[in-house]
């Protein structure tokens, strides 16, 4: 028994040491183009990752978090403008800090809203922000905001793996390995019981709920300095979120390794769609079917087919253990 | 005074609409405990049917609408049963994967529009476009004053259906309490498929009005499914006799803002008055939520 | 007048009510009840459905406000505190109907119950010690979801022994369940009584009542009607009256 975990374990301990390996070398093999779809994956698993800590950790499914990516991207945009002209690093604290900011005072009184209610309570937030975005001027309003062009694919793709990777370690510690990680679970799972065993559910919901939005917010950031340009739709616009939730879903909600999973197939997905045929807008149909597919027939995601992935449920559960 | 009675007018003429597009929706939460987010997508749909009956075949709104809520009745019937397997499955969360699963379809819907008849606004045209007439200071336009009685004639349907007929009677019992109207005879599943059904061929109905008065592209049904929100929510989930009162503040609310601060913010207004009512009165302002 | 001298001299007592009242709309769920319970006592509540037990519950716990009254947990007033503050002071408590964390193990469960008491470094090593005073070290990688009845109600009891708390409330902790479990339960709730904790404990089962409770309270139309041992309640007049005039 001892000895098969531990075998497992280095084996798991190998496969991300090869990964990382890979990872960290691939700038010098593959094309810019490729280049940049990975990069497109780091980012959006690192969102996923972010979502899921509210939404398959805390149980709490948030419809806004476009608000937060895009708190990041506007933060770092309107800095980075020439008359400000605050450099790019300087620029991601301080989007972090406006986003927790915001998280930490909407959190209090927008988690005591459960279920439905919640989501309707963060799409209207996030809808909220982007008329807002869409009526100041100094966002630019729809016209957009264009940053200081900054062509390295290289950092990029560098800076995307590094804050993906820390977000993954990080959240993997702190939800796997800590207290708060249990804290999460307990009230996901039952929040008056959670509180009888002394959990300060609000504190606990309203940390994750800022940490979450900290991590979105950096890559909203990041984002913006990659694309060199923004605009109230392309950074806060619904289709943000919704691509963060089906990644979640497909790869399995409320576990660690499932974003990742479900945002390298998704994403992957997107960009084929893109380069092949040359035309986006089937790709939100399809997203649509993939997320109505997944709440059918396979609830805990791509990782449950895994070997050694938590249990499968549902008709796609059933129907595997059947053959 | 007169542009304020005007601005009051349309905001009661949209109200109405308003109303008829969300009664179905509370129907649907008080016998199925779903949220559909797909509510603006069947209103959206619903506006594409009607352009596309009137450019193809030349059918009227008014006319097709009726053929609109058969039609989209059929489908939601037959999407219905989908809906309660999963609301009534043994996932962890099924009320979140009910979620999901019409946030999937909202998706699909929108995502299908805009691939297949792109970004492009289509208004629908009526024999009663551009006519109006006089009421003292204010100018009634026939086609809105039509559509807010065709919501009329469609709410009141409904509540005939409701309350005077033995499928009513299933419907609210299932309402109260779907155990006990299970253990009464009634068959829950079903009833649920046809309530879905009626709600998706009213709201539908509404997306004609609605592509009348405004007009119809992918990008509405967002804004519509917060509409219904917002009205859902003002009346506490649920409740449909809250609807009746929520419609029309919405429909006022979403017109005087319109006309004396500036049609931009009112997106804004309304979202921020549905952010804060949840955030101070989740069971809505009548109080009348379960 | 008399309350307050009363708490002066027992002010070191696990837990203190004085005067609770929970009005729903018109219904008065509980009208007024006192009571003390002593340090490693076991006091059973009984009285027939609807008779204030589980209300009384929820307003210790902090789970419902309460109109009236006040609580103290070793000697110190926890009135009107939330429910997590309250269990830090040293309440736990278990549910009429399983509350288990369902997707998580049964020894997360465990684990979970642990994050705000106690040394959180010994937390797996307790977990391992209530798995097995409970027997159900063989179902610990299972969800919690996944557990008979029965095992639901033990795993529910091994969370609040995690907790280590000095007042422990349970409420029907053996209803329904198999006579091998309710034995291990009545042991374990023995073994922890022993080991410093009190119990005030909602139970409909008389045998249960007889073996553990050192004195019994019954409650009917929210207030204590009779309060004494086993045999004293047993010939209680009150008693049958409660029971007997209302068909349970």
């Amino acid at each position: 028994m001892v000895s098969k975990l531990s075998r497992s374990r280095f084996s798991g301990v190998l496969a991300s040491f090869v990964g990382l390996v890979i990872l960290a070398v691939l700038p010098g093999f593959v094309d810019p183009y490729s280049l940049r779809i990975v990069t497109g994956v780091l980012m959006w698993a690192g969102l996923a990752c972010a979502w899921n800590i509210v939404g398959g950790y805390a149980g709490y499914i948030s419809f806004g978090h476009s608000a937060f990516f895009g708190i990041g991207a506007y933060v770092t945009g309107i800095l980075m403008q020439r008359d400000l002209g605050i450099p790019f690093l300087a620029t991601l604290p301080l989007g972090i800090l406006v986003a927790v900011g915001v998280a930490a005072a909407i959190g209090g009184p927008t988690m005591r809203l459960r279920g439905a209610y919640f989501a309707i309570a963060t799409w209207a937030f996030a809808e909220m922000l982007m008329q807002v975005a869409i009526i100041l001027d100094i966002t630019g309003g729809t016209a957009g905001l264009s940053l200081p062009a900054y062509l390295n694919e290289f950092f990029f793709y560098y800076t995307m793996l590094v804050v993906a990777l820390l977000a993954y370690l990080g959240t993997w510690y702190l939800l796997e390995r800590t207290r708060f990680g249990f804290r999460l679970k307990a009230l996901r799972d039952h929040e008056p019981a959670a509180e009888a065993m002394g959990i300060h559910t609000t504190l606990v919901k309203v940390q994750a709920f800022a940490l979450s939005a900290g991590i979105t917010s950096l890559f909203g950031s990041i984002y913006a300095y990659w694309v060199t340009f923004i605009d109230p739709r392309s950074v806060m616009g619904p289709e943000i979120t919704d691509q963060m939730v089906v990644m979640v879903l497909l790869g399995g909600l409320g576990t660690v390794w499932g974003p990742a999973l479900g945002a390298t197939v998704l994403w992957l997905i997107n960009r084929y769609i893109w380069s092949e045929l040359g035309d986006t807008t089937i790709y939100l149909p399809i997203l649509g079917l993939i997320i109505a597919m997944i709440v059918l027939f396979l609830p805990n995601g791509l990782i449950s087919l895994l070997p050694g992935g938590r249990r499968g449920g549902g008709l796609m559960g059933r129907l595997l253990r059947k053959l | 005074m007169d542009v304020l009675l005007q601005a009051l007018l349309n905001g009661i003429l949209i109200g109405g609409i308003l109303i008829c597009l969300t009664v179905g929706f509370q129907l649907t939460f008080g016998v199925l405990h779903v949220i559909d987010f797909a509510v603006g997508g069947w209103v959206m749909l619903g506006g594409y049917a009607a352009y596309w009956a009137s450019r193809l075949l030349g059918i009227d709104p008014f006319i097709s609408v009726f053929f609109v809520f058969a039609l989209f009745t059929l489908i939601g019937c037959a999407l219905g049963p989908l809906i309660y397997h999963v609301r009534t499955s043994r996932y962890a969360r099924p009320d979140l994967m009910a979620l999901a699963f019409t946030f999937g379809i909202f998706i699909m819907m929108r995502g299908g529009a805009l691939w297949l008849w792109s970004f492009d606004s289509r208004s629908v045209g009526s024999v009663l476009s551009g006519a109006s007439f006089s009421l003292g200071p204010v100018t009634v336009p026939l086609l809105r004053l039509s559509a807010f009685g065709m919501a009329l004639l469609l709410g009141l349907g409904l509540f005939v259906l409701l309350y005077r007929t033995r499928f009513g009677l299933a419907v609210r019992a299932v309402a109260q309490n779907r155990d006990h109207a299970g253990l009464m005879g009634v068959d829950v599943k079903r009833v649920s498929a046809y309530v879905y059904g009626i709600y998706t061929g009213i709201t539908a109905s509404a997306g004609v009005l609605l592509a009348t008065i405004y007009s119809v592209n992918p990008e509405v049904g967002v804004r519509y499914t917060l509409f219904a929100f917002f009205v859902a929510v003002l009346a506490g989930l649920g409740s449909v006799g809250g609807v009746l009162v929520a419609g029309l503040v919405l429909g006022l609310v979403e017109s005087l803002v319109g006309t004396y601060v500036g049609t931009r913010y009112s997106l804004l207004v309304v979202f921020a008055t549905l952010y804060l009512v949840l955030l101070i009165s989740p069971k809505g302002i009548l109080q009348r939520g379960i | 007048m008399h309350a307050d001298t009363a708490r002066q001299t027992i002010s070191r007592s696990p837990l203190v009510l004085e005067g609770l009242v929970k009005n729903f709309g018109g219904v008065t769920a509980v009208a007024g009840v006192d009571l003390e319970v002593a340090s490693r006592e076991v006091v059973g509540v009984i009285g027939p459905n609807g008779s204030g037990k589980s209300t009384l519950f929820n307003l210790i716990a902090g789970m419902l406000p309460m109109d009236e009254g006040r609580v103290w947990l070793d000697g110190k007033e926890v009135t009107g505190q939330p429910a997590w503050r309250i269990a830090r002071a040293g309440l736990a408590r278990t549910f009429q109907i399983p509350s288990l964390f369902d997707n998580i193990s049964v020894h997360d469960n465990l684990m979970a119950a642990a994050v705000e008491s106690g040394d959180w470094k010994r937390a797996p090593h307790r977990a391992k010690e209530t798995m097995e005073m409970l027997e159900i070290s063989h179902v610990a990688d299972n969800l919690a979801s996944e557990l008979s009845g029965g095992q639901q109600k033990l795993l529910e009891f091994g969370r609040v022994c995690m907790r280590d708390p000095s007042v422990i409330l349970l409420d029907e902790a053996t209803a329904g369940v198999h006579p091998n479990i309710r034995r291990i339960m009545l042991e374990a709730i023995r073994r922890v009584r022993d080991s410093g904790a009190t119990f005030l404990v909602i139970e409909h089962d008389m045998e249960m009542v007889r073996e553990i409770c050192d004195r019994i309270v019954v409650m009917d139309a929210g207030q204590v009607v009779a309060e004494g041992s086993f045999d004293e309640i047993a010939d209680n007049i009150e008693v049958q009256k409660a029971y007997l005039g209302r068909q349970v």
